[in-house]
């Protein structure tokens, strides 16, 4: 008998396989390469682009976009979302503040960061907003759903008020920033790809994507699809690394 | 000395909860306040804990006690064990060595021995009960307030839990205040239980029960004896 990760494990390659099968499928019964290239065509395209001078730079650059916009978010976000988890009147200043940038359309903030600013700063600003409001939100949620019976019993047997912050707040607020990050971080890529598409810095992988689709190369979009799609799914898997390694209790 | 709680009034907007409410507990006793649900009964805790301030009447003898208080939740922390959680609360007034002999000595007082590293999601309700008791009273205080600590569990968990709470104080002999709407906790517990009224809550009378703890028992025919003055003083006009 198969224990349920294994089986999980198998169900999952089997869906990837069908996925690729289907694809090929499709590639076959259109039979034109600037449509649909097949899986193999993306492929061996995709180990060009591998090998490329460009290609690491690209990536790099994307990376580092990517994790600066998300690090300014979390720590603004953080520290904002305490601030306004404790206070009213914060939390209402900085209301409208995050709602016009939560309603704000992506494409309205990537123009106007592309007439505001150099085309390298564009995504992470871009980043920025979009995510700073999702990880403020849940810092906000989870300082109001601290238990009140648990602060209140705190008070009680007089914890000084630094230990109650770090190891009754911190600890219960822990599983929304977690939620609140990982969701920001599969965000956080398809974002920056979509402002480097607009603002075409110099190294990216937004601008080798239109790049390529300049240059009807549509297995080389695959390729750096693909690229994006595994960075993607990297990032998740070690944010819910990080969420096993600190959610230890229970 | 005694503790003295003098015309106590307490309204929250409209309601009155709180009536020229007045007792003397004595220092160093297990007091039991015995009074109908709804009757006002935490917010007198409350009121002696200092958390809220009385509209009228002056209270004595609680002036720089510690207190430590064990609530109706067992109001653990989740994420800490069940030796953190007694360390949470004497952190800041022990240093380690004091700290390690104190939970020590509490765990195994109240029979935790070899789940001290357990989360309370592993324990049962019976068992973190027994941990927040041993959290209140490894906690170095003077006086110990309890509200209905025992609400809501099974008669035979009831039974136990109290007989691990009578042994503990009984070798420590802190001052208690214990609250509850359970005649036969007050019995199992008390040795001075003033019943209160109804609400606008104001005392009702004192009884007096000396019969040592190891000695009650419900069915003994000198606690029914008590039972039968409690019944008449709380039914009597």
């Amino acid at each position: 008998m198969l224990n349920s990760t294994t089986k999980n494990r198998l169900l999952t390659i089997a869906s990837i396989l069908v996925l690729i099968a289907v694809w090929k499928l499709l590639a076959i019964f259109w039979h034109q390469e600037l449509i649909l290239p097949s899986p193999d065509v993306t492929l061996s395209k995709l180990w060009l682009v591998i090998n490329s001078d460009n290609f690491w730079p690209s990536v790099g650059a994307t990376l580092a976009r990517g994790l600066l916009g998300f690090l300014i978010s979390c720590c603004l976000g953080i520290m904002l979302g305490f601030a306004a988890g404790f206070s009213t009147p914060i939390f209402w200043l900085l209301h409208p503040w995050v709602t016009v940038i939560r309603t704000t359309p992506v494409m309205s903030i990537v123009i106007l960061a592309i007439i505001w600013f150099q085309t390298d700063v564009v995504p992470v600003f871009v980043t920025f907003l979009m995510i700073f409001p999702i990880i403020y939100g849940n810092v906000v949620a989870g300082i109001k759903n601290v238990d009140r019976h648990l602060l209140e019993m705190a008070k009680m047997y007089r914890v000084k008020a630094r230990r109650i912050i770090l190891e009754l707040y911190f600890p219960s607020i822990l599983p929304y920033m977690l939620a609140g990050a990982s969701n920001a971080m599969g965000i956080t890529w398809k974002v920056i790809i979509a402002a480097e598409i607009l603002s075409q810095p110099f190294y990216a992988i937004g601008t080798n994507l239109m790049i390529a689709k300049i240059d009807l190369e549509t297995a080389q979009v695959l390729a750096w699809t693909v690229v994006a799609i595994v960075i993607s799914f990297i990032f998740e898997y070690l944010i819910n690394a990080l969420e096993n390694t600190l959610k230890t209790w229970g | 000395m005694a503790f003295i709680l003098n015309n106590i009034h307490k309204k929250f907007g409209d309601l009155y909860v709180l009536k020229q409410l007045s007792m003397q507990p004595e220092e160093h006793k297990l007091i039991c306040i015995l009074g109908p649900s709804g009757c006002g009964k935490t917010t007198l805790l409350n009121i002696i804990s200092g958390v809220i301030p009385t509209d009228q009447g002056e209270i004595f003898g609680f002036e720089g006690k510690t207190i430590s208080y064990l609530f109706q939740e067992t109001r653990l922390l989740p994420w800490k064990t069940v030796q953190q959680n007694i360390e949470f609360v004497l952190k800041d007034k022990l240093n380690k060595n004091q700290r390690n002999s104190t939970i020590n000595r509490y765990i195994d007082m109240v029979g935790l021995r070899g789940f001290e590293n357990y989360y309370p999601d592993k324990l049962s309700g019976g068992m973190k009960q027994r941990v927040a008791i041993a959290r209140a009273f490894a906690y170095p205080a003077d006086i110990l307030l309890m509200d209905e600590p025992f609400k809501g569990l099974d008669l035979q968990l009831k039974t136990a839990l109290m007989e691990a709470f009578t042994n503990l104080w009984v070798m420590e002999k802190r001052s208690a205040l214990f609250v509850t709407h359970d005649i036969d906790e007050a019995l199992l517990i008390g040795e001075e239980i003033y019943v209160l009224t109804q609400r606008p809550s104001s005392v009702k009378g004192i009884i007096i029960n000396n019969i040592p703890h190891k000695e009650r028992n419900l069915h003994k025919e000198n606690i029914r004896m008590i039972e039968q003055e409690i019944y008449q003083l709380m039914t009597s006009p």
